[in-house]
């Protein structure tokens, strides 16, 4: 689109330019204004969490930057160059994780489909897929029928076919959201070792606060009505987290404690501007 | 532990309860063979119109020892598997093109949908006049005939893919091909089963209707002469075989089936 | 309106060509010249008559035949222990194509109309008792056990529970009959049954008159296309969702 505006496209090796970024960007759907001039910036490395209340545009962020849906104004720009399409190293994982999966192919078969879409050398494949079904803890569940995992496998076996991509991005919507207390915070440490180890950068949309504030380096608050970024919190929290240390460290209750006011207050605004409406 | 061994207890004299329900079942069935026999062995209904089960048996046998029943058995199931599997690879392929393009969908769905109710025997004096009272004019028939389940469980198959997938697809940046064969196709498997089976009853009934207005060899052709002659027992035989070659055919796709999509359930 | 262009234009096209080349054939017939020779079968009436001697017996094996079956489907749907005793036999007799038994009613009762009924008696029989077993079955057991509280009699429990309960389900394996009946019916009048409107196609055809053939062709479509349309219009109308064989979680 506005490719000129960005001299020759240099690469975002650059530890300062960022790795992802929104400018201005608007876009509707079915009529209705969803995102409104979203300014953003995401750097290498970076972990960012969005959250905001239902209908404020999170996951249209998410499939923004995926390439599936392309913005009425603005441009998002992935590595100096606007997004005209998916790009083979960003993956998505969904929050209807059993949709997400082929039911008729095993978790290596599900796997193998990214191998597959990269025209991957045959021979190579078995080995590599063992080895993502190993990193997400499905290593004995390899032969097995997604109707025969928990929520909580499938979720991985799709965080496994995502890792296929090598990706460079890991767009994640609401992946826990379904998912009981236990088997979420399992998964969230594991996330956070992927990222870690691997050096992707995560954008991770999610309802909880807490589960934010203990993922992210940055969390976005976004506003419904038109969908906007409202504020952004940083996270200075240490790194590596802890369930336990890191969710009674001072500074981790502090940003509960805005975020969470934070949060109502834009509820209440949002009660005020429907009620001044009718 | 005890509740482990209590439980395995219970499973297994529930396996021999079902057993022995099918073995009481089985018991009515030759129960009311015996009742038929006795109405033949009576008289009650003429013997011209009702053989007892022994004479159809002997019938039976006789025509394979004789070799007549087994000709004409082949011809039929023969016939019935050339035009099921023609409609099959057919009805699949243009299924999946139509089914891959949401333009062809719009247009040619109502079309289709009309066709579909059509009864196919009423394509008959249409292929007649066109071909002929030939071979090839009912393998036709039997292909046409039998065509619309695969076609249109097709095209369901590939329009119902969960979008979730598709989004997957594009994620992955799958070739159209590689969706229609890795995502589309998979995803109209079950449909396309049981179309398959709707497929063959529909092959069988239109190979007997064939041969019975082609005269072209086959069981249809024998239980209409049988018929015509008044030999209830040889006419009963062929019944009999008609109804063995269904329940077979349909038990071994429903085998191949349950086989195939092992990931339904486990 | 878009599922219109593609029938249009071919019909366009088909008249375009035969006016075009003027073929006469003994197979084929130009659009005009069908549209015509339906004209005429109606105005003589012989359409009336044939499509009557067809829908009759198609209703009357119909009825008898699913009458039959619902009656043991309820039978063998409430009472499990006749269920799994029938099974066997029901398993056994089942795949006989309807068509197989044509030659045995034509030795019984030779051409006509109850040659024919019972033909399509035996094939809607089986619909309505396999689907039929399994929505009686599928009733909510509570609402058994509620009827045997109150004390109903088993007809009482029948007229009032299942029935009601069933009759969603039941409506499809209705739905499902009606369609075979109406196959059937003409399925048999073209292998055998000199009567109604299967015959009278074989008729046309064999008397080397294809307009009016592809005139009673696209009758027996319509009506077979509004039969179907027209149940599954009733049936959304009077039991919505209900009336889906899957009720989703």
């Amino acid at each position: 689109m506005t490719a000129a505006v960005l001299p020759a496209a240099p690469s975002a090796a650059h530890r300062g330019d960022p790795l992802i970024a929104f400018r201005g960007v608007s876009l509707s759907l079915g009529g209705r204004l969803i995102l409104e001039d979203i300014d953003l910036d995401m750097r290498r490395r970076e972990f960012i969490c969005v959250v905001g209340p239902s209908g404020c545009g999170k996951t249209t962020l998410l499939r923004l930057i995926a390439g599936l849906l392309h913005p009425d104004k603005g441009e998002v720009v992935y590595d100096g160059k606007p997004v005209t399409a998916p790009a083979s190293d960003i993956a998505l994982i969904f929050q209807d994780y059993s949709k997400a999966l082929l039911p008729w192919r095993t978790a290596s078969g599900n796997v193998s489909l990214a191998f597959e879409a990269r025209s991957l050398p045959k021979a190579e494949r078995p080995a590599r897929i063992a080895a993502l079904l190993d990193k997400v803890g499905l290593k004995q569940h390899a032969d097995k029928y997604p109707i025969q995992l928990s929520g909580g496998m499938q979720q991985r076996l799709q965080i496994a076919r995502c890792l296929a991509q090598e990706p460079s991005v890991l767009l994640m919507d609401e992946p826990f959201g379904a998912l009981d207390a236990m088997t979420r915070q399992v998964l969230q440490d594991e996330v956070l070792r992927i990222a870690e180890s691997a050096g992707t950068s995560v954008f991770f949309v999610t309802h909880d606060l807490e589960e934010a504030i203990y993922l992210g380096d940055r969390v976005i608050a976004m506003s419904p009505n038109p969908g906007r970024v409202t504020e952004v919190f940083d996270v200075p929290l240490p790194r590596p987290r802890n369930q336990l240390t890191t969710r009674e460290h001072p500074e981790f209750l502090r940003l509960r404690r805005e975020l969470f006011d934070f949060i109502q207050e834009s509820e209440i605004e949002q009660t005020a501007i429907e009620e001044s409406k009718a | 532990m005890r509740k482990i061994r209590d439980m395995g207890r219970a499973s297994v004299s529930k396996k021999t309860e079902r057993a022995l329900w099918s073995v009481a079942s089985v018991a009515v069935g030759l129960a009311i063979i015996g009742l038929w026999q006795y109405i033949a062995w009576q008289k009650y209904v003429s013997p011209v119109f009702l053989p007892g089960p022994d004479r159809a048996w002997s019938a039976l046998l006789e025509g394979f020892e004789s070799g007549a029943l087994t000709e004409r058995t082949l011809a039929t199931v023969e016939r019935m598997a050339y035009g099921w599997v023609l409609a099959s690879v057919l009805g699949v392929a243009i299924g999946a093109l139509i089914g891959s393009s949401r333009v062809a969908r719009q247009y040619l769905g109502p079309t289709l949908e009309f066709i579909r109710p059509l009864p196919a025997s009423a394509m008959i004096p249409v292929a007649i006049a066109f071909f002929g009272l030939t071979k090839s004019m009912v393998l036709g028939v039997i292909a046409f005939g039998s065509i619309w389940p695969m076609l249109l469980a097709t095209i369901h198959g590939f329009a119902s893919v969960e979008p979730r997938l598709i989004e997957v697809a594009r994620v992955l940046k799958l070739t159209r091909l590689e969706f229609i064969f890795k995502i589309a196709l998979p995803n109209s498997m079950p449909d396309i089963f049981a179309a398959m089976r709707l497929g063959l009853t529909i092959a069988l009934i239109l190979s007997v209707v064939g041969e019975i207005l082609a005269f072209q060899g086959g069981l249809g052709s024998h239980i209409l002469e049988a018929s015509r002659s008044f030999r209830s027992a040889e006419l009963f035989a062929g019944v009999i075989l008609l109804g063995i070659i269904g329940l077979l055919s349909n038990l071994a796709l429903g085998a191949l089936e349950s086989r195939l999509l092992r990931w339904r359930s486990q | 309106m878009k599922g219109l262009v593609v029938p249009v234009t071919l019909v366009l096209v088909a008249e375009l060509c035969a006016r075009l080349f003027g073929i006469t054939s003994d197979s084929l017939a130009s659009p005009s010249q069908i549209i015509a020779a339906a004209v005429g079968i109606v105005a003589d009436g012989s359409l009336f008559t044939m499509t009557g001697q067809t829908l009759f017996a198609a209703v009357v094996g119909l009825a008898i035949g699913g009458g039959l079956g619902l009656v043991m489907a309820i039978l063998l749907g409430l009472i499990q222990p006749l269920a799994r005793l029938m099974h066997f036999s029901v398993e056994a007799f089942r795949p006989i194509p309807a068509i197989a038994i044509l030659p045995i009613m034509l030795m019984i009762y030779g051409f006509g109309y109850r040659m024919e009924i019972a033909i399509i008696a035996f094939a809607c029989f089986w619909p309505v008792l396999i689907i039929g077993q399994a929505a009686v079955s599928g009733i909510e057991p509570r609402l058994i056990e509620v009827s045997k509280v109150l004390g109903l009699t088993f007809l009482g429990r029948v007229t009032k529970i299942v029935l009601p309960a069933a009759l969603p389900r039941l409506f499809v394996a209705f739905r499902l009959a009606a369609a075979v009946s109406l196959i059937v019916a003409v399925t048999v009048e073209i292998a055998m049954n000199p009567q109604g409107l299967g015959y009278e196609l074989m008729a046309a055809q064999s008397s080397l008159r294809p307009e009016v053939m592809f005139a009673i062709l696209l009758w027996v479509g319509l009506i077979g296309w509004g039969l179907n349309a027209f149940l599954l219009y009733a049936q959304n109308r009077l039991f919505g969702f209900a009336g889906k064989l899957e009720v989703p979680r």
